[in-house]
């Protein structure tokens, strides 16, 4: 398995910073698990920052089932769509949360599911596309703390 | 996978319209986080894979991890040109395979 | 003895249709022997199974008194500031401080709420030591009303504790700075409901209402069902749900639909259905889904049910547990505030919804379990599910409620 290397992560983590938030999840092991998990699904290639909306409460009030839909600007014709969806988190156990496949029969590149956070974290999305370039966002979401305690 | 999946599905279209679905199906989907009470590691068990096609067609599908909520659901689209069938499957790590069908009519 | 007990509820039942135009229709049949709800009462796996029968429940009062004075301290406070940080933040100590206060960098300013004021700055304020000391151990001597738990006449927190907090407050002198927005409780925007809670594909709570279709028609073994005399639910019940809890003068309480169900059941088909049980939970959510869109109504006017109303108010106000809350003190004074990252509601707007789902547990709720883990959460013994200081509770709650029209099931975390 290829390495990732220091230069790909800071690519990635310079587009998240972009974003304008901080690394806030925890320890930096885990996103470099998703980092890795992104490096698979990107070959290494660059992912560039734009192209895809993430929905995603700024707070989740349990992270048992957290509403999630990605939307990626594309024309879904034969010639230009998006093919693959991946969504991969940095404060799971595992980094693996849903790869998509898409086709031009989608007709719009738009997914929606409910995912489990076990913290405070960064949701990261890259989108592949038919014509072999990658797009990317992340969001943070906050995983809220009850009140009472135990 | 004892009850049958939830779906969506517009009855009737117009040609070349980009209809949305939804699925739903129950399901715990176990991690393999969870203790039980001795504390031993209840084993996985999730859905790992749902397709969509259309007239044998692939419109939809994905990979599935644990770190998709209890009673998967997703919501996507399909641009649909003539009349048809979406059929529909769901893939438990066991192996087991729950599928389901949907009727459009498109004019 | 049951067969002809049956016989005599399926009479009645029949007799009541004719009867209807002609006189008031006959009381329900209900098992008015023994309990609705397993004993002895224990605790669901996964609940605190601590002991805190030194304190006030529901039934029963036993708190220790509030002091009448504060107490003299002999010398300046010595404590450790760091371990008083880390106390403030500590959740397992009955919630921990930035539940209600946000407190400068303690736990990392993460989702503090803002029930209490901002104690940034209080180091600043130019309190003595004696006085931070014995608002922490217990702010009833300086405000009665308070609603701060009494962290040491409880026992929550010890004196060296209390010093190390005293001394953790007087470094806190410039206001906090929060990671993100939504951290700061005075920017965090409320939640908003927008899920579509009657909706299968959104809320699983709903699938209970196919299998409570089911259920209803299913027959036991004395060859009855709901069915058997209530052949149109959709019309028999278009309202009744609405009309709950109702005062029994049978059973000298009131009586929610949970418990109504239980004894009805046990009265009629036969049917075993326990308050808290999968059955009888489905059934709940279904018998108020018949009634969804119809206006809270409930009985308080007169006598019994208008004493079991002031009895359920009292309640509502009286301090409980080892944090010595009341109801009213969450969802009344301190309503629409922030305790941690979750939202206060106010006793308007909550009970038309259940029985809820709950996301975080998968599973439905309804009213008396929500009871019981308010209290279990604020460190106080809870009753079993059909106690009749519930049946007072539920009343006024739902007294409070007339006028909300009902939308079950809920969709909650």
């Amino acid at each position: 398995m290829r390495q990732v290397s220091r230069r790909e992560i800071i690519v990635l983590s310079a587009g998240a910073a972009a974003a304008g938030f901080a690394w806030t999840s925890g320890a930096f092991a885990d996103a470099k698990e998703a980092a890795e998990e992104i490096a698979k699904f990107t070959g290494g290639k660059t992912a560039e920052k734009g192209k895809i909306a993430i929905e995603l409460p700024e707070i989740a009030e349990n992270g048992n089932t957290v509403p999630l839909m990605v939307t990626v600007n594309s024309p879904m014709q034969d010639k230009d769509y998006v093919s693959d969806i991946l969504v991969v988190s940095e404060g799971n156990p595992r980094p693996g949360v849903a790869h998509f496949h898409l086709t031009p029969m989608s007709g719009k590149a738009i997914a929606s599911t409910r995912i489990r956070l076990a913290a405070t974290q960064n949701i990261v999305v890259v989108a592949k596309t038919s014509t072999g370039q990658f797009f990317t966002d992340a969001k943070l979401v906050k995983v809220t703390i009850g009140g009472c305690g135990g | 996978m004892a009850e049958k999946p939830r779906l969506k599905v517009p009855k009737e279209a117009k040609k070349g319209e980009v209809i949305e679905i939804k699925t739903l199906i129950a399901h715990i989907m176990e991690s393999g986080q969870r203790k039980d009470k001795d504390g031993k590691i209840i084993p996985r068990k999730i859905i790992n894979r749902f397709t969509c096609e259309f007239d044998g067609k692939p419109v939809f599908s994905a990979d599935l991890e644990p770190a998709i909520a209890a009673n998967p659901y997703l919501q996507f689209f399909a641009q649909v040109n003539e009349s048809g069938t979406f059929k529909f499957s769901w893939t438990d790590d066991d192996g087991t395979v729950v599928t389901a069908e949907e009727k459009i009519t498109v004019a | 003895m049951r067969i002809s007990v049956l016989a005599a509820g399926v009479a009645l039942a029949l007799l009541g249709a004719g009867f209807a135009a002609a006189q008031s229709k006959p009381l329900p049949p209900l098992d008015t022997k023994g309990d609705a709800a397993a004993r002895p009462w224990h605790r669901y796996s996964g609940w605190p199974t601590r002991d805190y029968s030194k304190f006030n429940t529901l039934a029963k009062l036993a708190s220790p008194p509030a002091p009448k004075e504060p107490r003299k301290l002999d010398a300046p406070i010595t404590g450790d500031p760091k371990h008083g940080a880390a106390l403030v933040a500590d959740r397992s100590r009955g919630g921990s401080c930035l539940a209600c206060h946000v407190m400068g960098p303690a736990g990392g300013a993460n989702l503090p709420g803002n029930v209490g004021p901002d104690l940034s700055e209080i180091g600043n304020a130019g309190r003595e030591d004696e006085w931070l000391f014995n608002y922490v151990y217990d702010a009833r001597v300086y405000n009665p009303e308070t609603v701060m738990p009494p962290w040491g006449t409880h026992g929550l927190f010890n004196d060296q504790e209390i010093n190390d907090i005293v001394a953790f407050l007087k470094t806190l002198k410039a206001p906090a700075s929060f990671k993100t927005e939504v951290d700061n409780p005075e920017k965090r925007p409320p939640p908003v409901e927008k899920r579509a809670n009657l909706d299968p594909m959104e809320n699983p709570g709903m699938w209970a209402v196919e299998k409570a279709q089911a259920m209803y028609k299913t027959r036991t073994a004395s060859g009855f069902s709901c069915y058997t005399c209530h052949t149109e639910p959709e019309k028999s019940f278009k309202a009744w749900a609405a009309t709950m809890p109702k005062w029994e003068p049978r059973l000298d309480k009131v009586l929610g639909v949970e418990e109504f169900v239980t004894r009805h059941a046990r009265a009629t088909t036969g049917a075993d259905w326990p308050m808290e049980t999968a059955e009888n939970r489905t059934m709940s959510v279904y018998l108020h889904y018949l009634a969804n869109g119809a206006t809270i109504d409930v009985d308080t006017a007169n006598g019994p049910p208008k004493a079991a109303y002031m009895r359920g108010e009292e309640l509502a106000n009286r301090k409980l547990g080892q944090l010595n809350f009341a109801c009213m003190d969450c969802h009344g004074k301190s309503a629409d505030h922030w305790i941690r990252g979750q939202w206060l509601g106010e006793q308007r707007g909550q009970y038309d919804h259940f029985p809820t789902w709950r996301t975080s547990l998968q599973t439905v709720w309804d009213i008396r379990q929500r009871f019981q883990w308010c209290q279990v959460n604020i460190r106080a013994d809870e009753l079993p599910p059909d106690a009749k200081e519930y049946g007072d509770l539920e009343l006024y709650l739902a007294a409070k409620n007339v006028g909300q029209k009902l939308s079950v099931p809920g969709i909650r975390h």
